[in-house]
C-alpha cells in the first residue's frame, strides 16, 4: 500500500467509517497515521476529560462533525451533582478560534449554555446537525439562537435534556426562508409550544422526516400537523387528556392514514386511551414503538395497539403490559430486536399483581427469536427463568436486568441469582453490555470473568460478598471498558490489585463501597495519567489535610484515564487526586 | 417496599466511618429486609430504581390507575323455560362470533343473533334502560369497532357519533337471554 499515492489510500480510507476501525488505521504506520488524520469527518470523544479540544483540533483538523459524552451514567440517576462538570463551552470556542468547518455536534450529559449554543450558531455557517442528550444549563433562548442563525441547519434533536422553558417564541425564530429541515425534536421541552409558529414551519420543511411532538400540542393541531407532512418516518406524539369529539378523531384518523411512511412514534403522554385507536392504521408498518411515557395506558389498550404491530423492531413500554401483554408481544412481534420494560410503579404504592414478572421474560425469549437487546424492570426473577432465557436466546448483545428489590433472591428457591446469570453469560458469547440486580454473591463475578469475554459495559448494584468479586470481572473480562459499581462491598484490595488496568478502560465508578481514601491516594500516586476524582457532596469542610482520616469511606469514586491531566473546572467538592 | 429501608441503612453505613464494619452492616441489612413496608408518606429515593428523571418525573405525575388489566363483566344467562341460569364472562370474548359459539357449546344448541325462525334459538339482552333487545346490532365495544372500521380506511362522521355516544354492547348489556325457536 506504502506505493500509493496518498489520495488514493485517502480514498480507501474513506469507506472506513467506524472510529474504532479508523483508529486502528492510524496505528499502522507514520504515513497512513497522517493521512487517516486529515482526512477524519467524524470523531467520538467518549469522555471530554480524556482529552482537550487544542489536542483534537491538532490531530483532526478536517473534522465535520464532533461527538462528546461528559458526565458518567450513573449522573443519569441524580448520583452526580449538578455543576460536577462537561461544560461544552470551551470546546465550541475553541472550534470556533481555530474555523474548524463543524457541521455536526452530539453531547451526551454535557452542561450546555444559552453562551455556548449563541456561539455555536454563529460561527459555523455550514453547521447542520444538532443533538442534545440528556444534557442541561440552557434555555429556550439559546435555541432560538440556534432556529435564528443556522442557516443551513438539517437536524435539531432534544431528547431528555432539562431545558428551562421561558414560553418565548423560539418557534417563530426560524427564518421563511428555512426550509431543509429533516429532523425536530422538542419533546423534552415542558412549556407552551406556538402551535400557529410550528405548523408555518412544518409546511414550509418538506424534507421533514422526524417529528417530536411536547405535551402542548393538542390533538386537533395534531391532524393538522400530519396532513402537512404525510412523509414523516418518525413521530412523537403529544399529550391528550380528553376524550376526543367525533369530528377531530375523524380528522386525526384521516391524516393518520396517509402517513404511510411512518415508521416510528412515540410520545403518547397522558393520553387518553381512546385516542389510540386513530393509530391503528398504520401499526402495520411501524418499526419503533416507544409507549415508556404512557403512564395513564392501561395494560389492555397497549395489547390491543401492539397486536397490529407484527413488524415491530424495538419496543420501549412500561410494565403495565403485564405478563400477558408480553405474551401477546412474544406471539405478535416475530421481528423484535429490542425490548425495554420500565417500571410504572416506582414508589411502591400499588398493590400490583399485573406488572411483569419472570414469566414475561421467558416468553419473550421463547418467542423472539431476534431479540438481541434487552432492559428488564421487574419486581421477581428466578434462576429456572434466566436459565431458559439464555438458551432461548443465546444472541443477547445487550442484557440489563433490574429487580426493583435489593438483595432479592430467587423467589421460588430463596437463592442467589448467580447461577441464573452465570447462564446468561455463558450462552450469549457477544455479550457487550451486562447489568446485574438481586441476591448476588462473588460466584455471578466469577462467571461473568470467566464467560463474558467481550463484554465492554457492566453496571453492579447492591451485589456481592468480598473484594474477590470485583478481581474476578477485572481480571477475566479484557475488553471491559466501562465499570460502574453501586453499594456493594468492594473495597481498597479489589481497586488497588491492578493499577495498570485502568488504562485500558475509559472509566470506573464506585459509589457508597468499601474503597478508602487512603486507598484512592495510594491508587492516583502512581498512575498520571488517570484522573481519580473524590466526589464528597456532604462534606463541605474536609480540606485539612491534617485532620483527614484516610480509613474515611469515599461516598463516590470516579477515574477515568485521560492524557491532558487534571482538570481545572471541578467544583470545590470534586477532589483529583 | 422494603426498598427504601434497607437501601437507606446499607448505603449511609458506607459514608460515615463510626458505623460498623462490613460484614456487621451486612447483618443488619438482611434484619432490615425483614421490615414490613412502610406508609406511604415517605420519601422516594430519587437514585433507585434506575430510571431517568423524566420518567421519574411522569410516574410522579400519573394519577392512580386501578389495575385493569383483569376486568371481567359477568353478567346472567337464562335460556327460555329453564329457571336455573348461567353466568358468563363477556370479557373473554372478543366479539359476537365468540360469545355465540360459546353459548351454543354452553347450552349444547344452536343460536344466533336475529330474526326468529323455527330452528334456532335467538340471543336477546337487556340493556340498562331495561329494555329487552336483539343482540348483534351495535358494535362490541369501541376499539374493535374502530379497528374493523380502519382496515376498511375511511368512516363517516355518524358512524363516529355511534361510537362515541357509547352505545357498544359490552357498556349496555345487563343479562341475556336465549328466547326458544317460534312454534308456529
Amino acid at each position: 500500500m506504502n506505493y500509493f499515492p496518498d489520495e488514493v489510500i485517502e480514498h480507501v480510507f474513506d469507506f472506513v467509517v467506524s472510529h474504532r476501525d479508523r483508529n486502528s488505521i492510524s496505528l499502522v504506520c507514520k504515513s497512513w497515521h497522517k493521512i487517516e488524520r486529515l482526512s477524519r469527518k467524524e470523531v467520538f470523544i467518549g469522555n471530554c476529560y480524556a482529552i482537550n479540544p487544542e489536542r483534537l483540533i491538532g490531530r483532526f483538523p478536517c473534522l465535520k462533525s464532533l461527538t462528546l459524552k461528559g458526565k458518567p451514567h450513573f449522573a443519569d440517576f441524580n448520583l452526580v451533582p449538578h455543576e460536577w462538570g462537561g461544560f461544552v463551552l470551551p470546546w465550541i470556542e475553541a472550534l470556533a478560534r481555530s474555523r474548524v468547518g463543524l457541521e455536526e455536534l452530539r453531547l451526551k450529559r454535557m452542561v450546555v449554555t444559552d453562551e455556548s449554543l449563541e456561539l455555536l450558531s454563529r460561527s459555523f455557517a455550514n453547521f447542520k446537525s444538532l443533538v442534545l442528550v440528556s444534557c442541561e444549563g440552557f434555555t429556550t433562548d439559546g435555541l432560538a439562537s440556534i432556529a435564528a442563525n443556522c442557516r443551513q441547519l438539517r437536524e435539531l434533536d432534544l431528547q431528555e435534556n432539562e431545558i428551562d422553558d421561558h414560553r418565548g417564541q423560539w418557534l417563530n425564530c426560524f427564518p421563511d426562508s428555512c426550509t431543509t429541515l429533516i429532523s425536530l425534536n422538542f419533546a423534552c421541552l415542558k412549556g407552551e409550544t406556538n402551535v400557529a409558529a410550528l405548523e408555518r414551519l412544518v409546511a414550509r420543511s418538506p424534507n421533514l422526516k422526524s417529528l417530536k411532538l411536547n405535551r402542548a400540542v393538542p390533538l386537533d393541531a395534531l391532524a393538522r400537523l400530519m396532513s402537512c407532512a404525510p412523509q414523516l418516518v418518525d413521530l412523537g406524539v403529544g399529550s391528550y387528556e380528553n376524550e376526543p369529539d367525533p369530528e377531530s378523531f375523524a380528522k386525526l384518523m384521516t391524516a393518520i392514514e396517509k402517513c404511510m411512511s411512518l415508521r416510528s412514534l412515540s410520545g403518547f403522554l397522558e393520553v387518553a386511551p381512546l385516542c389510540l385507536p386513530a393509530f391503528y392504521p398504520i401499526c402495520q408498518n411501524l418499526i419503533s414503538l416507544n409507549l415508556s411515557y404512557a403512564a395513564e395506558i392501561q395494560g389492555n389498550h397497549l395489547i390491543k395497539l401492539i397486536q397490529l404491530c407484527k413488524r415491530l423492531q424495538r419496543l420501549w413500554i412500561l410494565d403495565s403490559i403485564g405478563d400477558k401483554g408480553l405474551a401477546v408481544v412474544a406471539a405478535t412481534c416475530k421481528e423484535l430486536q429490542e425490548l425495554r420494560v420500565f417500571p410504572s410503579d416506582v414508589h411502591g404504592e400499588e398493590d400490583n399483581n399485573a406488572a411483569v414478572t419472570e414469566v414475561g421474560l421467558v416468553a419473550i425469549s421463547a418467542g423472539c427469536p431476534k431479540l438481541h437487546s434487552i432492559l428488564y424492570f421487574c419486581k421477581q426473577m428466578t434462576n429456572a427463568a434466566l436459565i431458559a432465557v439464555a438458551k432461548n436466546c443465546p444472541n443477547f448483545i445487550r442484557f440489563r436486568l433490574c429487580i426493583l428489590e435489593p438483595h432479592k433472591p430467587d423467589h421460588i428457591t430463596s437463592q442467589s441469582l448467580d447461577e441464573g446469570f452465570g447462564a446468561i453469560v455463558q450462552a450469549c458469547k457477544g455479550l457487550r453490555r451486562l447489568s446485574v440486580s438481586g441476591l448476588l454473591t462473588d460466584q455471578v463475578f466469577l462467571y461473568i470473568g470467566m464467560y463474558a469475554e467481550q463484554l465492554e459495559m457492566l453496571s453492579i448494584a447492591f451485589a456481592g460478598d468480598t473484594d474477590k468479586g470485583m478481581l474476578y470481572v477485572l481480571n477475566g473480562c479484557k475488553k471491559m471498558r466501562k465499570l460502574e459499581i453501586r453499594d456493594s462491598p468492594f473495597g481498597n484490595a479489589a481497586l488497588l490489585a491492578d493499577v495498570g488496568r485502568y488504562e485500558t478502560m475509559r472509566s470506573l465508578w464506585m459509589s457508597s463501597c468499601e474503597v478508602t481514601l487512603g486507598g484512592c491516594k495510594r491508587l492516583a500516586q502512581n498512575s498520571p495519567r488517570l484522573n481519580v476524582e473524590i466526589i464528597n457532596e456532604n462534606e463541605n469542610n474536609r480540606m485539612e489535610q491534617n485532620e483527614e482520616d484516610e480509613r474515611e469511606k469515599v461516598d463516590k469514586l470516579y477515574l477515568y484515564r485521560t492524557v491532558v491531566g487534571t482538570r481545572k473546572d471541578a467544583p470545590p467538592y470534586v477532589r483529583i487526586l | 417496599m422494603e426498598v427504601s429501608n434497607s437501601c437507606s441503612s446499607f448505603s449511609s453505613s458506607s459514608v460515615d466511618s463510626t458505623k460498623p464494619s462490613p460484614s456487621e452492616s451486612s447483618v443488619n441489612l438482611s434484619l432490615s429486609l425483614t421490615f414490613p413496608s412502610t406508609s406511604p408518606q415517605r420519601e422516594a429515593r430519587q437514585d433507585w430504581p434506575p430510571i431517568k428523571s423524566r420518567l421519574r418525573d411522569t410516574l410522579k405525575g400519573r394519577r392512580l390507575l386501578r389495575r385493569g388489566d383483569d376486568t371481567s363483566l359477568f353478567v346472567k344467562v337464562y335460556m327460555e323455560g329453564v329457571p336455573i341460569g348461567r353466568k358468563l364472562d363477556l370479557c373473554a370474548f372478543s366479539g359476537y362470533e365468540s360469545l355465540l359459539e360459546n353459548l351454543s357449546h354452553m347450552f349444547d344448541t344452536s343460536i344466533i343473533c336475529g330474526n326468529r325462525d323455527r330452528k334456532h334459538h335467538v340471543l336477546t339482552y337487556e340493556d340498562k334502560d331495561g329494555d329487552w333487545m336483539m343482540v348483534g346490532d351495535i358494535p362490541w365495544e369501541y376499539e374493535s369497532y374502530i379497528s374493523t372500521c380502519s382496515l376498511t380506511c375511511s368512516f363517516i362522521i355518524s358512524d363516529l357519533n355511534r361510537c362515541f355516544c357509547f352505545s357498544m354492547f359490552l357498556e349496555t348489556v345487563r343479562r341475556l337471554k336465549i328466547t326458544r325457536p317460534e312454534r308456529y
